[in-house]
């Protein structure tokens, strides 16, 4: 076997280091750090995220994108499990592909046309609208686009997406023979789903409502076109105040808001993967 | 396992999941060819105004050039970089690779809100202006992950013999990347290329943080969007859900077919 030349193969990873830490890394340092900090003090201060709790609209506007993405990952994975099921266990393989693709095609295609998309069939001049109306004889307004609910309504769809693909890709590797063993010893298609593909299963799962808790949690687009501007969750305030009042430490403190929900929510999620690995 | 009748219904629900998905781009099509200004139906007249107006609106039209030369440098850069970084975490070990390795990869678990606004406030404090260029940094930043993934996965597939052929016949390691390693992943560099352009031209919150009057597609179309209806948009839009599916189709294609 031929020895390699001599290389360091620093100079690789060189480019991708320099420009995560320099473009990724020290901005959100240097966000964190900004939101400990206030013009005229100097010194760490807590003076922002006073500011921040003693303004309702921001208080709001936060639990707003928590209940927001929390329904979402609540509601996607009440349809992910069902649909991750199908396509691992009652599809013929070629099918599968086929179904795969029709799932997730869609979301190649920018969020903002989506979002737009279902402005216009949900807006009270809509597709949905004007049929109800046709079919009851009466103007029907819907009164969903602008609420809260629609939001959750746009974010779910892509959640379905993305939480069944992960579901599916572990459900994919579970052994059939597993099941079999349990078909064999006079387990019910409860028992296989419960004993079996859950626990296998659930690492995929943990990944695909991580991630869909964070695209619900930080969008903008969505909460926007069909949620509304009354009613504005973190991502709304945070681009108004950017520019808006061009308030760089209070940007900075809800940036750091976001990031400390993340981890809250997202950590312990990551915790229970490391359970379901110690176990099996 | 699974009876016959919870099959069908399992069956109806995917369907009728695909079926919430489409409808709405489907009815944008759809009336992107009416004469109305509103949804109504039965559709009045059908016409192309609104695909003659995309294309002669000089907005749109600046848009979608900014757009294609941003996206076509960015998927470039980040192909290049995520080939170099790609190559060197296959074959080499060093201390800090599974640090590096999340580093690289994070952008992934971060809002792009984030990402935007962070280098935002960064670029701001080192009096940087808001532009096109440091836009293009920050969508590197979003796309350099999958390009990663993807050339990683590539890579770790060949066969290291060729390689290693090529030093025992003197080639230097760089001249052994450029003449064999970057031809056996030219279909995968392709693939990644493409997805990355996919990833980039739709970009919206990153490139909204970082410009300030520079207009790329998706700036334009949201600022139409949300400044008042026009159905131009249903006509754009339905053009870029096009394009975008057929660049996400060809990239999806040539992951799946194997590098000769």
């Amino acid at each position: 076997m031929a020895r390699p030349p001599v290389v360091n193969l620093w100079q690789g990873i060189l480019p991708a280091l320099l420009l995560m830490v320099g473009f990724f890394l020290l901005p959100v340092l240097y966000t964190l750090g900004l939101s400990l900090t206030s013009e005229g003090t100097s010194g760490l201060t807590l003076v922002n995220y006073q500011s921040f709790m003693a303004q309702p609209t921001l208080t709001d506007a936060l639990l707003r994108s928590l209940v927001l993405a929390l329904s979402v990952v609540f509601i996607s994975t009440l349809f992910a499990w069902p649909l991750a099921w199908y396509l691992t266990f009652c599809v013929s393989d070629r099918r599968r592909v086929l179904m795969l693709f029709v799932l997730v095609a869609p979301f190649w295609t920018s969020f903002t046309i989506r979002a737009f998309s279902w402005q216009m069939v949900l807006a009270d001049t809509g597709m949905v609208g004007a049929t109800l109306s046709r079919l009851t004889g009466a103007p029907v307004s819907l009164g969903f686009l602008y609420s809260l609910p629609a939001s959750i309504f746009g974010l779910v769809l892509f959640g379905v997406m993305l939480i069944t693909l992960m579901v599916y890709s572990s459900m994919a590797t579970i052994d059939r023979r597993l099941l079999e063993a349990n078909a064999v010893l006079g387990g019910s298609g409860w028992t296989a789903f419960r004993e079996v593909v859950l626990p296998l299963a659930l690492p995929g799962w943990i990944i695909g409502a991580a991630l869909t808790f964070i695209v619900a949690v930080g969008d903008y687009a969505v909460p926007t076109l069909l949620g509304g501007g009354l009613r504005p969750v973190l991502a709304q305030v945070m681009l108004s105040v950017l520019k808006g009042t061009y308030d760089l430490p209070m940007a900075a403190t809800l940036a750091s808001l976001l990031v400390i929900v993340i981890v809250l929510c997202v950590a312990p999620l990551l915790l229970l993967i490391r359970g379901t690995r110690l176990q099996s | 396992m699974t009876g016959l009748m919870t099959s069908r219904a399992l069956a109806l629900l995917f369907w009728l999941t695909a079926a919430i998905i489409y409808l709405p781009i489907g009815v944008m099509a759809v009336f992107s060819f009416s004469s109305a200004r509103y949804q109504i139906l039965p559709i009045p007249t059908y016409t192309t105004e609104w695909y003659t107006r995309v294309f002669t609106d000089g907005q749109y039209s600046t848009g979608f050039v900014n757009s294609i030369l941003l996206a076509s440098t960015v998927s470039f850069v980040a192909t290049l970089i995520g080939f170099a970084c790609a190559y060197s975490l296959v074959n080499a070990r060093f201390p800090g690779k599974t640090a590096f390795t999340l580093l690289v990869l994070a952008p992934l678990a971060v809002p792009l809100l984030l990402v935007g606004i962070a280098l935002r406030i960064w670029t701001t404090m080192l009096g940087l202006q808001p532009s096109l260029p440091l836009a293009g940094i920050g969508q590197v930043l979003y796309v350099l992950p999958l390009a990663v993934l993807n050339l990683r996965n590539r890579i770790a597939q060949l066969p290291k013999s060729h390689e290693e052929a090529a030093w025992a016949l003197g080639a230097s390691r760089l001249r052994a990347i450029v003449d064999i390693v970057l031809p056996a992943c030219r279909t995968s560099l392709m693939a990644t290329f493409i997805l990355c352009f996919t990833f980039a031209f739709d970009e919206f919150v990153i490139a909204y943080f970082l410009t300030n009057f520079s207009v790329t597609l998706p700036i334009k179309i949201w600022t139409t969007i949300v400044t008042g209806f026009d159905p131009t948009i249903n006509a754009l839009g339905t053009m870029v859900f096009a394009f975008s599916l057929i660049l996400g189709v060809t990239a999806q294609w040539l992951f799946l077919r194997k590098d000769p």
